[in-house]
């Protein structure tokens, strides 16, 4: 996979910035990006592909029937790679071993890093774009608007999570669905409040009030002229709202709201393995180092981008 | 600026009002019963929501509710601690989820700052690429991931700490979930203390700065950290009332009676009780209303200009 | 009465049945590994979920029922096989036509040196009727005593009511006169459920209105045991042995360490550490104690007395139109279920597959001892693990309602324990497999939300459980006459109505033996219609420090008791 892997070179970012990134002191070597490229690519073809390359089905109980007519079901299995042997389940290979109800952890843990990947991208995408505007307007006209849209995110932000889920359960199918809708009600505004806060910060300098003075359209200074300018935080933003994303909806179990059984997420795979941590451990480990490999390589890649993108003043 | 906080002050109490009232309004359309009971009849259960008044209109409701909030009463559970003034069983949870919380933002604030700085400050080393990594991790890891293995090594392998809560060794007992509760403050903090400083000692001024003769702790606290604070303020505000509002999983493996805990309790328990989630919905937009609307003032002194600004249009 | 009458089979048989414990009092002691060092200071112990209350008005869950128990105690108490035996009475006489019981009291103080009276059980019982809260039905419906039916329906319906004219007196401060609409072969053996415990009036009335049983300086013991730390909401809370208990001589316990414990896993570590010394553990840690040397022998499987089933919605505008009222469509579903494997992968704590109705090993004929279900293959022709008869069944069903494709929701809760989870996705794909063209989605929620629903009678099937709260098939069977408010299928059958009410009012309170043939035939109709498919009924696997022994354990109202506890 390494080889087919697409590495941004050196020529990408001069066309997004005109900028000679070689000579960039404090811009990431070749080799590095060389490493994130590889891992953000094997985890999503990973969380495609995984469960097709997998002899088994995510909801797939492995079992046989013994000689009594007993159900023997493959349950509580350490990682293990078909061999010969006496037990009932050794010739069968199972890389990250098996769950509680015997079914493979190898084509879960893919399984749930699509579904989970699938809900954070889809609500922070549309978080961040609610959450950004939001933002960038409040705090740009201040005020009386501000105080106003302050108050609503007061009250948005106010009312218990599990609350509202629940009274929206009432109006809505459970799935996954709901999920994002439960997710997109708040998610958004830690956005807002970070997109505020540099709204707040930047919109008294110099350029802006050059701007205004030669009569530049409000918006126009909102998203064209400030909006680049605050990506840094946003992205940084961006990227902790993921986990944070996939353990809420882990959490929204609690009130009956979430993945529809027998389906998994990386979340509810980290819940489940977390009721046998000390007695079978590897059952987490995999959700979490899948999640922690994602994490790395997106903040990378974001730390790539905040680098890239955010002009500097020279770039005016 | 007198003015302004008084202004502001007063829109928050508005806000509060506001919420209660749309949250009342929300958890009576919440599904579950608050009279949850395998056998009672339905005229039993009648009988006891009439004792209750829940059969009165919501507005009707609402002001007696206020009426006895008037007195400091919130009323008594009906599905969870039954029996016993929900400011008793309150007053308990506040005390240790504000003390252990506390504690939690020192640990992540501080240790998290420090380790932001150090990153900026060494930016493209060892150093940085630790703090990065750890970061990341440190979101990806739940908290109670993290206090279940302090719990195993250093109360069970090594009995150092109390293998449970105890109130009555309250700092002592509070070491490990505090630490554990700590981990997303303190790789959130390190994160975007370590980029906005990055971004910061990147700019304009700052060269300039330098180029006047200033350098170490004069220029890194004077200029660059006062510049970064903003958006880490805005981040950690969030987090503060999560950590003070508790957290289910880590409260229930360790045994503490705590807000988080009673949250979950309150709305997926045996039922749903009113009076409870009520009394913490308020509590928890309390907590929010007051922090941003400390976060606000504080803008206001971490950035001068941002002051001006929003006193002279709350003057306005 | 026969002493014999509600002894239930003892659980050790359980435990060595299914292999998975030998018994504690086997175990010798001094086994390094484990259980901390208790002597001299007492035991931990765990509990499942939070107290909810102290007030035996307001409790209803067993973790609440069993402090109470351990502070105050009732007319009767149980023994180690269950037995009603004296406790603060010294003997109950009963009158010739059953309906009158005069219990004596023994001297016995409150923690606070008033003496216990027969009106503190007057003020209690009276209390509880005038409430009608969760338990009420144990005066009116269970205990039968005299008006409390009339008193009760007269509350609930707003109309005046005079709690006085209730059945209960107190003749002198040292007798208790209760009298009963009919007569109720096991009324001595209600006397120990919470319920009917003594609250001492003056104490009560001195307190600020809600405070009772809030703090150990609000609430007075009578029992083997003061309330000595507690707070509501409380995760810890501690049990000191009473100087002053009537039987404080044979009570050697000198406290007992509460502590809420939230998983299975963590209860494991926790007993591992020393840090407590009875936990409850289920799935995989069961699994890891039992290949664990150290921890096997501590293993010790007791019957929480639950049975869980599925009920199936009868009502028109559930299950596609009310498909789920075809009776072979339910016994497609029940004869399509592998009960053995469930309890053997999923619940693993020694929980039993069951296929009666009522569960096994609670309630025994007081003529003959025999369990009433105890033999459980007498309905193998209507359930079972049976493929074939359940594709029979199936297909006569899909004749009958002319449909090929059946989906349903199959609704459980999320909060009531991991093996929950697990069982209804093994169900789901069970039933899936043996029933080709059955879709059967599942819809987790909380068990608020579940009972809502139910209630609502908005669902398809459900997963539910039931506690036996006396030692009598009929805390079973007396759900499913017509409109009972837990009949959440709203099964409906006129014999089976008339034979319940026989049994409750009618012509069979007087004869014994008549009565319990009458249950069987009632139960057989609902296991004939599938009204429910029971599944399995819960036990708990303990592990317990061999230092500790004596803890008696029961399926019906107190799920453990100390008195007898001894350290070693």
């Amino acid at each position: 996979m390494a080889e087919t892997a697409y590495v941004p070179t050196k020529e990408d970012f001069e066309l997004l910035t005109g900028r000679d990134i070689t000579t960039d002191k404090n811009f990431a070597s070749q080799s590095y990006w060389k490493g994130v490229a590889i891992i953000v690519t094997a985890i999503i073809l990973l969380a495609i592909f995984g469960p097709i390359l997998s002899p088994y089905g995510y909801r797939d109980i492995v079992s046989y029937t013994d000689e009594a007519g007993k159900q023997v079901v493959a349950k509580g299995i350490s990682p293990q790679i078909g061999h010969a042997g006496d037990g009932a389940f050794d010739q069968y290979t199972f890389l990250f071993g098996t769950d509680d109800l015997g079914r493979d952890q190898w084509t879960r843990t893919w399984h749930g890093a699509r579904v989970s990947l699938i809900i954070a991208f889809v609500t922070i995408i549309i978080d961040m774009i609610i959450g950004m505007s939001y933002g960038l307007i409040s705090g740009y006209f201040g005020g009386a608007v501000d105080a106003v849209m302050q108050r609503i995110v007061e009250v948005a932000n106010s009312v218990p999570r599990l609350v509202i889920v629940s009274v929206l359960a009432i109006f809505m199918p459970k799935g996954m669905g709901l999920v994002i809708v439960a997710l997109l009600l708040t998610e958004w505004i830690g956005m807002s409040k970070i997109a505020r806060a540099e709204m707040l910060r930047i919109k008294e300098q110099e350029y802006v009030l050059a701007s205004r003075t030669l009569g530049a359209h409000s918006m126009h200074i909102i998203f064209k002229q400030i909006l680049p300018n605050t990506i840094g935080p946003i992205i940084t933003q961006v990227m902790f709202s993921i986990p944070t994303a996939i353990f809420t909806e882990a959490f929204l179990s609690f009130v009956g709201v979430g993945i529809m059984l027998p389906q998994c997420s990386i979340g509810s795979l980290i819940e489940n393995g977390f009721n046998n941590i000390t007695t079978l451990p590897y059952q987490i480990l995999p959700p979490i180092i899948v999640l922690a490999l994602q994490m790395l390589g997106f903040n990378f890649i974001g730390d790539g981008f905040r680098e890239a993108l955010a002009p500097k003043l020279e770039d005016m | 600026m007198k003015k302004y906080i008084l202004k502001r002050v007063a829109m928050s109490v508005a806000t509060l009002l506001l919420i209660m009232f749309v949250l009342f309004v929300l958890v009576r359309i919440m599904p579950g019963n608050p009279f949850p009971s395998e056998r009672m009849n339905a005229e039993q259960i009648a009988n006891k929501r009439a004792e209750l008044g829940l059969d009165d209109p919501v507005l009707v409701q609402f002001g007696r509710y206020m009426a006895g909030l008037a007195h400091g009463d919130f009323g008594k559970g009906t599905s969870l601690y039954y029996g016993a003034p929900i400011t008793t069983v309150l007053g308990t949870c506040i005390s240790n989820s504000f003390r252990i919380g506390g504690l939690a933002i020192l640990i992540g604030t501080a240790v998290g700052l420090i380790l932001g700085i150090t990153a900026a400050l060494n930016k493209g080393t060892f150093i940085d690429a630790f703090c990065t990594v750890f970061s990341i991790l440190g979101v990806c890891v739940p908290g109670y991931v993290f206090l279940i293995f302090l719990q195993y090594f250093f109360s069970y392998k090594i009995p150092f700490f109390p293998y449970f809560f105890d109130s009555s060794r309250f700092l002592f007992s509070s070491v490990l979930p505090a630490l554990s509760l700590s981990l997303f403050t303190m790789s959130t903090v390190a994160r975007f203390t370590r980029n906005e400083m990055v971004e910061v000692m990147d700019s304009d001024y700052v060269h300039l700065a330098e180029s006047k003769g200033m350098y170490g702790n004069m220029l890194v606290t004077r200029h660059i950290l006062r510049n970064a604070l903003i958006p880490i303020v805005t981040v950690l505000a969030p987090l503060i009332v999560d950590l003070l509002t508790g957290a289910l999983v880590v409260e229930k493996i360790y045994g503490i009676n705590g807000i988080g805990k009673l949250m979950v309790d309150s709305i997926a328990g045996e039922g749903v009780d009113y009076n409870y989630v009520l009394a913490l919905g308020i509590l928890y937009s309390a907590l929010y209303i007051g922090i941003m609307l400390v976060v606000d003032i504080l803008y206001g002194l971490l950035d001068p200009r941002i002051r001006v600004a929003s006193s002279k249009e709350g003057d306005a | 009465m026969s002493k014999n009458m509600f002894s239930r089979r003892n659980f050790l048989k359980l435990a060595a049945a299914t292999g998975s414990a030998s018994m504690l009092a086997a175990c010798g002691g001094g086994s390094g590994n484990g259980g901390g060092d208790a002597a001299g200071k007492g035991i931990g112990v765990m509990l499942g979920t939070n107290v909810m209350s102290l007030d035996t008005d307001l409790a209803t869950d067993g973790d609440s029922f069993e402090v109470i128990a351990d502070c105050i105690d009732g007319l009767m108490q149980m023994d180690a096989d269950g037995a009603a035996i004296p406790a603060l009475a010294e003997k109950p006489d009963v009158s010739d036509d059953g309906c009158k019981w005069t219990f004596h009291l023994r001297d016995a103080k409150w923690s606070n040196g008033t003496p216990v009276t027969a009106n503190d059980f007057v003020f209690a019982w009276r209390r509880i009727v005038q409430n009608q809260g969760e338990y009420a039905y144990m005066m009116s419906d269970i205990g039968q005593i005299k008006n409390a039916p009339a008193l009760a329906k007269a509350i609930v319906a707003g109309e005046d009511a005079d709690v006085t004219t209730l059945g209960v007196t107190a003749v002198d401060d040292k007798t208790l006169e209760v009298e009963l609409e009919v007569p109720v072969p096991y009324f001595d053996s209600l006397m120990y459920f919470p319920t009917f415990y003594p609250i001492n009036e003056e104490f009560y009335t001195s307190l600020d209105d809600g405070t009772y049983g809030t703090s150990p300086d609000t609430f007075l013991s009578c029992g083997a045991f003061v309330l000595s730390d507690y707070t509501p909401g409380t995760a810890s809370l501690t049990v000191t042995k009473n100087e002053d208990y009537w039987d404080a001589a044979n009570v050697s316990l000198p406290s007992i360490n509460y502590q809420v414990v939230g998983s299975s896993d963590n209860a494991l570590t926790a007993f591992k550490s020393g840090s407590l010394d009875v936990v409850m553990i289920g799935g995989n840690q069961v699994a890891a104690a039992e290949e664990d040397a150290d921890l096997a022998d501590k293993l010790v499987v007791t019957g929480a007395g639950y049975m869980w089933y599925l009920t199936f919605s009868q009502t028109e505008k559930n299950a596609q139109g009310g498909m789920l009222a075809n009776k072979n469509l339910r016994l497609a579903f029940t004869n399509a279920i592998d009960r053995e494997a469930l309890v053997d992968n999923y619940v693993m704590d020694g929980s039993l597959a069951t296929y009666t109705a009522v569960p096994p090993q609670f309630a025994a004929s007081a003529s003959t001892g025999e369990d009433f279900s105890a033999d459980q293959e007498k309905f193998k022709d209507y359930i079972g693990y049976d493929v074939e008869k359940a594709q029979k069944y199936f297909e006569d069903a899909k004749k009958e309602l002319g449909v090929d494709s059946f989906e349903f929701t199959l609704i459980f809760g999320n909060n009531e324990g991991d093996e929950v989870t697990k069982v209804a996705q093994a169900i789901k794909e069970q039933i899936e497999a043996n029933l080709s063209g059955v879709t059967l989605n599942l819809q987790a929620m909380t068990k608020a939300e579940r009972l809502d629903k139910m209630q609502e009678d908005n669902y398809d099937v459900a997963l539910t459980r039931w506690g036996p709260d006396y030692a009598d098939p009929m805390t079973y069977l007396g759900m499913w006459i017509t409109n009972n408010a837990n009949n959440y299928g709203f099964w409906s059958n006129e014999e089976y109505d008339k034979i319940i009410a026989d049994c409750t009012t009618g012509a069979y309170v007087s004869d014994y033996d008549a009565r319990w043939a009458a249950l069987y035939d009632a139960e057989t109709l609902v296991m004939q219609e599938a009204v429910i498919a029971p599944l399995y009924t819960k036990a708990n696997a303990n592990l317990i420090n061999p230092d500790v022994q004596g803890i008696e354990f029961h399926p019906v109202a107190l799920n453990r008791v100390y008195k007898n506890t001894t350290v070693a």
